[in-house]
């Protein structure tokens, strides 16, 4: 018993350590863009759009690992139960699209917030979910325009599925499926691009969402809404709220 | 003024290295993928190619392959410009340089924009001196 502890110990370890790796490969291209807008602004003598630009990448950069630290605070706290609270998906995917917004932006990628259809509270941990739903964005953004064939649309959807309530990011991308996330874990810490079909750079936003919601007892699925494909966790209605 | 095809899959990254460019006079014309690389080629032949080699489906090695293989692009220089380390590349250099004909290997978190586009400038003299 002891020493299944200690494997399982041993095996959380490695795969952190894979994780952060991952996103220290991932920190390279923001932290170069910030670079190159910094040089550009002096090589052009123009500062002020290029330092706006400046500041929506270093706070990318800060809110990767924000995710990634969030992921293993919450991962240390499952033992002592991570606190599901009753959480308004509206709210949340209202504040993860205002947190999008403006690296979507940057990159032309025209980001749709959808949210057909009423849902009562979820059973959720919010600052986790969020931050979830945010990393994922920003994955999916970087992603899109440097696809074969450029997708600039992202919805950020909520929809009803015979198992609860989809929260996800949703695109045009149809080489985003269960196999490709599946070999994409896999290959977590191995390779320097682990989702080849989805990104040209680590990914990193997608692995850090799916340490997140494992972390809170949720799963990162490939889901599908309205013919797109996308990323997205299945929460559960609050039935307690749905008393009142 | 050089007609530079740049093959670079980050959005952001790209339009810096084109304004770049731009401001010293140069035309850019942009892909992100190594297969419309090759198409942008066929359409024009550029000056000079710069080339990332971490892509989306094909590599940049992939799209190198491609375009020696054909005989009226064998000249036409290559800058890789790559957020893989040249260090992983070590034991290839004779093949990227000999056999893919790459002019020089830049480490993109390493190479201001400055060098940039001296090695542009550089890559396209050395043909005009093959050719005197």
């Amino acid at each position: 018993m002891q020493n299944d502890d200690f494997s399982g110990q041993k095996l959380q370890w490695l795969h952190s350590e894979q994780l952060f790796l991952s996103l220290a490969e991932q920190m390279k291209l923001p932290l170069m863009q910030i670079l190159k807008q910094a040089e550009l602004g002096s090589l052009l003598d123009r500062t002020n759009e290029h330092l706006s630009q400046v500041g929506v990448n270093a706070d990318v950069a800060l809110k990767l690992i924000d995710g990634y630290l969030l992921s293993m605070r919450l991962a240390a706290e499952e033992t002592y139960n991570v606190e599901q609270e009753p959480v308004s998906l509206s709210s949340v995917l209202y504040d993860a699209a205002h947190q999008l917004h403006p690296i979507a932006k940057l990159y032309g990628v025209n980001l749709e917030l959808s949210l057909g259809g009423k849902y009562g509270p979820v059973t959720a941990h919010r600052e986790g979910l969020q931050s979830a739903l945010v990393s994922l964005g920003y994955a999916l953004i970087e992603a899109l325009p440097a696809s074969d064939a450029p997708q600039m649309r992202l919805e950020l959807a909520a929809h009803r599925c015979r198992y609860g309530i989809v929260a996800g990011l949703y695109a045009d991308v149809d080489r985003l499926t269960a196999e490709a996330l599946r070999q994409g874990k896999h290959l977590l810490g191995d390779t320097r691009q682990p989702l080849p079909g989805l990104s040209h750079s680590g990914g990193a936003g997608v692995f850090v969402a799916d340490a997140i919601l494992n972390a809170i007892g949720a799963k990162l699925k490939v889901s599908h809404h309205n013919r797109r494909s996308g990323l997205g966790t299945v929460l559960q209605s609050n039935p307690q709220m749905q008393l009142i | 003024m050089a007609q530079i095809l740049l093959i670079e899959p980050d959005a952001v990254l790209a339009k810096a290295y084109m304004q770049a460019f731009e401001h010293e006079g140069h035309a850019t014309r942009l892909t992100v993928s190594a297969q419309d690389g090759v198409f942008k080629v066929d359409e024009q032949i550029p000056d000079v190619v710069i080339v990332e080699l971490q892509l989306v489906a094909h590599s940049g090695i992939e799209f190198l392959y491609e375009l020696r293989s054909y005989a009226e692009w064998q000249y036409v220089p290559v800058v890789i410009h790559s957020c893989i380390p040249p260090a992983e590349f070590m034991d290839s250099m004779k093949l990227l340089r000999d056999r893919l004909g790459v002019t020089v290997y830049l480490y993109k978190p390493q190479t201001s924009l400055r060098m940039l586009l001296r090695a542009v400038k550089e890559a396209i003299a050395v043909p005009a001196l093959q050719a005197s």
